[in-house]
Order: structure tokens, then C-alpha cells, then sequence
């Protein structure tokens, strides 16, 4: 089944850019962000447009190898490589770059990119537990506002950056509502399909017309679920992908294990839902604190210990009904790669089949991955079978 | 190493047979690489003794400090303030290690791509080799790279570990983190201990260890003499040894020994025959028994007259100002002394290609090799920098990335001695 508003999502990059060439020769800024850790609200109460830059297909690897060294992860190197060669339309059209300390490997190479374009970093904190966290990392949500400030030429008004935040609130309850759509024991959706709709959520001008455009796809999806419709057969097995954020382009893993006849009902990723349940407090007096708090909660894989990851696990596992989950890692990512295991100890903990991939962007291990996946999923699905027994008997 | 340190290490729970194993193959490298030197100070037979009884009378050392009621606090990392553990009058001792032999273990729980330096330490614990670590009354952890952050949550499945967020900018937001992170610090030093921090006890402690920089600065100061009085090997060991020994020890005995240094370069008595091709190496620390690279630069025709690293200058270059006189005067010093670290964790870190360019002029090389650990990504991303500023200074640089494994000897043998032929 075929919707047609997903013609929408599949086209919103380039929707993006014809509504951006509208407003050339306005003073509206577009601001190119690489990381979920990037206030968006912010952003935009600065009057600037946030927008991903690319990052996510082999192509430019080669020429970003030049300078960075190669056991380095291909989102890294890939991001770089379209910033250096200028072949992201995105990076093209963004006039500052907001980059964070996620990981050391992004954190070195926006020493090279903040040669390219105007680069503003942000330091997050890595024990967000601690005392400190809150107070530094609201503080530098400051400083980013005082960047935004300068860059646009517009002060940044606690109402309209409230007016915003509720805005980004909504967009969120929209997407995590499209996301559970997929809890439902016929998923409606494949995971490559609901990976182009959750992507949309960073290519968009204007706000309202994105929220817009969610509704009207959570009506039709409401219709495609009564009906009872899956693309998946009825005993495959359920999957959630976790790990490192992949996307059009770097979809490999996600595919094979479609093609290997699993169902990837969620993804829990800086591209599926990670993110999407934390909301900002509306009523916070102080909404660079309402941010603050808000953005520190993310469960990335840079905080130690990344207890939230966990629970987020926990929670993903029963809702969706799941399966198996596949732990995907970008080669040379360290924090994901370690944390591996204690992810894999606690999904095993829970009974459920664990498997941890490492890989790049290049298609030359797909024919191995495959046979790895398939072994896996033939495993998972005997015990899918018996949960779908269980089920019928209860 | 007598064999009467066995009841020790077995209390300490140690494997005995695969100790005794590592202390073999120890002794016999160090024979190799350290023994085998000719002209050697006399001052070297201290620092031969320190570490043939590394793991026996230092050990036990600890032990008779701790039956005495002195807590050891373990640190893998230049940033976490030693002046507060010897204030609360704790020992403090680096727990960095140079050999392979726990890998195995440390695969079984860490991925195969992480570096030497990071397996080394979670294998010494895992494969039960480290007494340092079975010593430990506090280990302590910090966030300065992604891989140390990440080991150390899989570390303390094994044994608690405390850990210090590490800045990753110099902001002044950065330095009230760091504050923030140096006052909890000694709240917990000084519950481990159970001894109160002081005017006094700070201040002593951090003279004594200003007095420890002052005296690596002093053998950094002559070993850059020519001809080159000391070979890098046994500077870098000397070095190394300062992470283990009784501070107040060694400073005097590095004394005795920069005295002894200082009459061979009043004599221009050299290690080295006059023209050997002078370097210095820079990156990743070597911690012991670590001395794979030196060794191959000082078999190739080269002496190394400098280490830019962790185990190096970045750990004496800088003192703690003596003057404050109240405890949080105090703790503004400490906190100045170390926000000046150049670690690679650090962005945009433009000081350290200038340190480096500086300490290469000084010190008189013809180049510098960069070491990097494989896949320790921010010493490898910035060493593309660093051969920027220092070609700028026309000076060359070799960039290595290499483990702790013997297997690409002769490939490194291979590079080096074409760098030494080139810069000669």
C-alpha cells in the first residue's frame, strides 16, 4: 500500500530548498545543525531556520580521508567530505554551523569545518547527573543564544521563544504519535518508510505547515490501521534497531534486516524516537532552563553512565512488543561501541536477542551482514512464534 | 624480583602463575632495552631498583601505608589533582599501563578497536596482574576522552570507580565546571581518607609537588644539552617512574641524579656520539613498560631529547602558584595550574601546536615524531595540525599510530630510520 502524502515526506528536501530560495535576498539565516543536542526552539526564536546537513552516503569519504584519518566513523568523515567538496545543497545553504561536543571525533573534525563556514560550538556536559550539569549546560544554551543573536540580527524574545517551544512540543507528540502506530500488533508501516517520515523532522521552513502536513498523514494512517493492513508477514519477527543514527543513504542495515524478513516496528535513534517522548516544560518560568533541562535528558551515548538509554530501552521493548533488537555501530564510534555491551547485557536480561553490528557505509560487507542477520532473525522468530502462540492462547 | 612478595600478591588476590609470567618477560625487556645502554649515569641504578621491585617493594610499601591508616587513591589521568589526595595525606598512583599482556580479557569485554592504552588497564584488572589496582582504595576515572569515559562504566562492573568531568573547552563556563569538579573531588578525598583539608596540608602538598616539577623541569632543562647527556629512554623512564614513587623520594633522588647530569654536560660528556640526529616525540603518553618507540628512534641513529606528552612535559611544564594563602585561593591556583593542560580532549587546543613548536626550538631538534595510539582520535586528528605549525617552523614531522603489540617492529624500524636519513 502505497500512500500518496508520503510523496511529501520523500520530497521534503527539496521542498526545503525551494521554499529557502524563496527567502533569498531576506536577512533570514538558515543554520546547519548536526546533532539532536541543537536547541531548535532556540534557533528559530533567533529568526534563523535550522536544517541537517548530510552526512549520510559513502561518496565523499574519500576526500574528507585527506585530512581526517580514517578510523574515524563515516558520519563524521561524511559530513566533512560534504562540507569540503560543497556538494550538500543543505551546507550551501546555511550560513553558520552549530556544532557540539558529542563525540571526540565530531568534536576534533569542527576544527577543520569551522574553517569552511562560521562555526558556534556548544560543550555539553557528560555526567548529567552531577551538579554542575544543569547550570553549565543552561549556560551555554546562553551562549548559543547570544551567537544566534549576533549572526541574525534578532534579539531572541522569551515569548516567541516560548511560543516556539510549544510549537517544537507539538511537533514532537505528532511524530512520537506517528511512531506508535507501529506498536499495533499489524504495523502499518516498514521501517524504511517510517525512517523517511521521522527524517522530515529536520527539513522544514515553516513550523506550522510541518505540523500541518503531520496531521493530515496521522488521519490517513489512522485509516490504514483500522484496516489492518502490515507489509510485513504476520509471525516476522519484531525488531527495534538501536545505536548510531542512520538515515537515506546509510539505510544498509535497516534494509537488509527488512529483506531478511524481519519487522523493524522502532528504531531507537538519534533518527527514530529517541528524543521525541522528552518534551519542554511550557509552564518553566525560565525557558533557557526549561531547554536546558529538556536537552540533557537525551539518552545519547556520550553521557556515562547513560542510564536514560536504558530505561528508554526498557519502556521501547514492551510497548512495541519486541522481538530482537539490533544494535547498530558506525566503525570507530567509541561510545556507542562500548556501551554496546551494557546494552546487550540488559536486552539479554530481559530475554531478548541481542545483536551488535558494527559497520560503515560501504556495501562491501553486505552479503556477511546478511548472513548474520538472517541467522539472527531465524533465531528471534522461533521465539516470536511462541509469543504469537502465547498470544492466540491467552 | 624475590619471590617473598608472593604471600603479598596473593592477598591481593594476584594470578600468580600469569604474574610471574609478566615479571619474566618484563625483567628480560627491560634488560634488553635498559641495561644494554652504555654510559649510563649512575643515578639510573635508583630508578633500575624502583622498577625491578615495582611490584614488590613499592607494593608493599603501599600496604605497610595503608596497615598505618593512609588511604591510595589510583588516577589514569594528568588532570586529576594530586595536591588534594597528598593533602588528605593519601598516595596517589597512576594506573596507565604499557603492555599487552590482559588483552585478551579486555577484548572479551571491550571492542577489539579501542586503544592499547585503554585494554592495557581494564586487562591488568581483569586478568588479576596489577597490584596497583588491587591496592586501590579510590580508583578514579574521568571523561577526558570517549573511550576512557565509556571503559571505565564497563570497569566499575569490577571494582567501583570514581569519575571527574573533564572540560572539554577553556571558557570560563569550563573553569566553574572544573572548580565545580575539583571541590567535589576533595569531598570525596576526604571521605575516603577521613582527614579534613587544611591551609596547611594543601599548601605543603602543593609545594612538594611543585618541587617534583621543578625537578623534572631541571633534567628536562640539561638533558637538552649538547651533546646529549642522558638518553630519552631513560628519561622517559624517569618520568614514568614519577606516577609510582613516593614523591618526596624521588625528588630528591632526581636531584642527586640532574647534579651528577649536570657535571657530564659541564664535561660535555655525551650519551650519544656528538651528531646523532636529535628528536623529540610528542602525542600519546608511554606509560611503562611502554618504551617500543624510544627504543626503535635510539637503535636508529637518533636520540630523543623531549617528550611532549602526558608522561612528559604536559604533566611537569606548569607549577601551582605558592602564594594564596587560604584554602579557596588555594584551589583558584590549582584550578589555574591545570586548565593550562594542552590534552587532546580539548577544542580547539591551538596551545599545544604552539607548545610544541616552542619545545621543539628549544630543546635544538632536527624533527619530531608524533606517536598516536591507534584509534585514540583526538591525538590522531590533531597530529595533522601539529605537522602544519611545526612545517610552518620548518621543522618535519614522522606521524606514527601504533599499539603496544610487537609485530610492526620492523616496519616502524623501517620509517624511522628513513625519517632520521631524511632529517639528518
Amino acid at each position: 500500500m502505497k500512500l500518496e502524502i508520503l510523496k511529501h515526506f520523500e520530497d521534503i528536501g527539496e521542498r526545503f530548498l525551494l521554499d529557502i530560495s524563496e527567502l533569498d535576498g531576506t536577512d533570514t539565516k538558515v543554520a546547519g545543525i548536526y546533532c539532536l543536542f541543537a536547541p531548535t526552539e532556540l534557533v528559530r526564536a533567533a529568526g534563523a531556520i535550522p536544517v541537517s546537513l548530510c552526512g549520510k552516503r559513502e561518496k565523499p569519504i574519500a576526500d574528507a580521508e585527506e585530512t581526517l584519518p580514517p578510523n574515524l566513523c563515516p558520519l563524521i568523515k561524511s559530513s566533512y567530505g560534504y562540507a569540503v567538496t560543497n556538494t550538500c545543497p543543505f551546507f550551501a545553504e546555511s550560513d553558520f554551523l552549530i556544532g557540539e561536543t558529542t563525540c571526540d571525533g565530531k568534536k576534533k573534525m569542527y576544527e577543520f569545518l569551522g574553517r569552511i563556514k562560521p562555526l558556534h560550538l556548544m560543550h555539553l556536559p557528560y555526567s548529567t547527573t552531577e551538579p554542575h550539569a544543569i547550570s553549565f549546560w543552561r549556560d551555554e544554551i546562553l551562549r548559543l543564544g547570544r551567537f544566534l543573536e549576533e549572526s541574525t540580527g534578532q534579539k531572541i524574545d522569551r515569548d516567541h521563544l516560548r511560543f516556539q517551544i510549544r510549537i517544537h512540543n507539538r511537533i514532537r507528540k505528532l511524530l512520537e504519535r506517528i511512531a506508535r502506530f507501529q506498536a499495533a500488533e499489524h504495523a502499518p508501516l516498514s521501517g524504511l518508510t517510517m525512517m523517511t517520515v521521522m527524517e522530515s523532522k529536520s527539513f522544514f521552513v515553516y513550523p506550522e505547515k510541518y505540523l500541518d502536513m503531520l496531521g493530515e498523514f496521522i488521519a490517513e494512517m489512522e485509516s490504514v490501521a483500522a484496516s489492518g493492513f502490515s507489509p510485513f508477514e504476520p509471525d516476522a519477527p519484531r525488531v527495534l534497531l538501536t545505536g548510531c543514527p542512520l538515515g537515506k543513504g546509510s539505510e544498509k542495515v535497516l534494509r537488509i534486516i527488512e529483506e531478511s524478513g524481519g519487522a523493524v516496528v522502532c528504531m531507537e535513534n538519534c533518527t527514530g524516537v529517541k528524543g521525541l517522548d522528552l518534551l519542554v516544560d511550557e509552564e518553566e518560568k525560565d525557558p533557557f532552563l526549561a531547554l536546558a533541562r529538556r536537552y540533557l535528558q537525551i539518552p545519547c551515548s556520550c553521557t556515562t553512565p547513560n542510564i536514560g538509554r536504558i530505561n528508554l530501552l526498557d519502556r521501547l521493548i514492551s510497548q512495541y512488543r519486541i522481538d530482537a533488537v539490533v544494535d547498530l555501530t558506525w566503525h570507530c564510534c567509541h561510545t556507542y561501541n562500548i556501551e554496546s555491551r551494557v546494552v546487550g547485557d540488559f536486552v539479554e536480561g530481559r530475554e531478548v536477542p541481542f545483536l551488535h553490528v558494527e559497520t560503515n557505509y560501504s556495501t562491501s560487507d553486505v552479503e556477511q551482514l546478511r548472513t548474520r542477520i538472517e541467522a539472527f532473525l531465524e533465531m528471534a522468530g522461533c521465539r516470536s512464534n511462541v509469543r504469537f502462540a502465547n498470544s492466540r492462547l491467552n | 624480583m624475590p619471590s617473598s612478595h608472593e604471600e603479598m600478591w596473593e592477598k591481593l588476590n594476584l594470578d600468580i602463575d600469569a604474574h610471574a609470567g609478566l615479571l619474566e618477560v618484563l625483567g628480560k625487556f627491560y634488560g634488553d632495552i635498559y641495561m644494554s645502554q652504555q654510559g649510563r649515569l649512575r643515578g639510573m641504578e635508583y630508578l633500575d631498583f624502583v622498577l625491578s621491585e615495582v611490584h614488590g617493594l613499592r607494593i608493599k610499601e603501599l600496604q605497610d601505608a595503608k596497615v598505618s591508616g593512609r588511604k591510595v587513591i589510583g588516577t589514569f589521568c594528568v588532570f586529576v589533582p594530586e595536591e588534594i589526595v597528598l593533602a588528605a595525606g593519601g598516595i596517589q598512583i597512576g594506573l596507565c599501563a604499557g603492555a599487552e599482556v590482559g588483552k585478551g580479557e579486555a577484548e572479551k569485554v571491550l571492542p577489539r578497536n579501542t586503544c592499547a592504552l585503554i585494554k592495557s588497564f581494564v586487562g591488568f584488572k581483569l586478568a588479576r596482574l596489577c597490584p596497583f589496582i588491587e591496592s586501590c582504595d579510590l580508583i578514579v576515572g574521568e571523561t577526558t576522552c570517549d573511550g576512557k569515559k565509556k571503559a571505565y562504566e564497563i570497569f566499575s562492573d569490577y571494582s567501583p570507580i570514581y569519575v571527574m568531568e573533564i572540560p572539554q573547552m577553556k571558557n570560563f563556563s569550563d573553569r566553574e565546571l572544573w572548580r565545580s569538579e575539583i571541590l567535589r573531588f576533595k569531598t570525596q578525598v576526604e571521605e575516603t581518607t577521613g582527614n579534613k583539608i587544611t591551609a596547611d596540608n594543601l599548601k605543603e602538598a602543593i609545594h612538594l609537588l611543585n618541587n617534583r616539577r621543578r625537578v623534572l623541569q631541571r633534567l628536562n632543562r640539561l638533558r637538552a644539552a649538547v651533546p646529549v647527556p642522558i638518553s630519552g629512554r631513560d628519561a622517559l623512564l624517569i618520568n614514568q617512574i614519577s606516577f609510582y614513587d613516593d614523591p618526596e623520594r624521588f625528588t630528591a633522588k632526581i636531584g642527586e641524579l640532574c647534579d651528577e647530569l649536570e657535571e657530564r654536560v659541564k664535561n660535555g660528556t655525551g650519551i650519544a656520539p656528538e651528531g646523532t640526529t636529535r628528536l623529540m616525540l610528542s602525542g600519546c603518553p608511554m606509560a611503562v613498560p611502554n618504551w617500543k618507540l624510544p627504543y626503535i628512534i635510539e637503535s636508529s641513529g637518533a636520540v630523543v631529547v623531549g617528550e611532549e606528552s602526558c608522561i612528559g612535559t604536559r604533566n611537569t611544564r606548569d607549577l601551582v602558584d605558592e602564594s594564596a594563602g587560604t584554602i579557596e585561593g588555594m584551589i583558584d591556583a590549582i584550578l589555574d595550574r591545570y586548565m593550562k593542560i594542552d590534552c587532546a580532549c580539548f577544542t580547539p587546543n591551538t596551545e599545544r601546536q604552539e607548545n610544541i613548536v616552542g619545545m621543539a626550538r628549544d630543546v635544538g631538534v632536527k624533527g619530531v615524531i608524533h606517536y598516536a595510539l591507534s584509534f585514540c582520535q583526538p591525538y590522531t586528528m590533531e597530529a595533522y595540525k601539529v605537522e602544519k605549525a611545526l612545517a610552518k617552523a620548518g621543522i618535519p614531522m614522522l606521524a606514527i599510530e601504533t599499539d603496544y603489540s610487537m609485530e610492526d617492529v620492523e616496519q616502524l624500524k623501517t620509517r624511522v630510520e628513513a625519517f632520521v636519513e631524511m632529517v639528518r
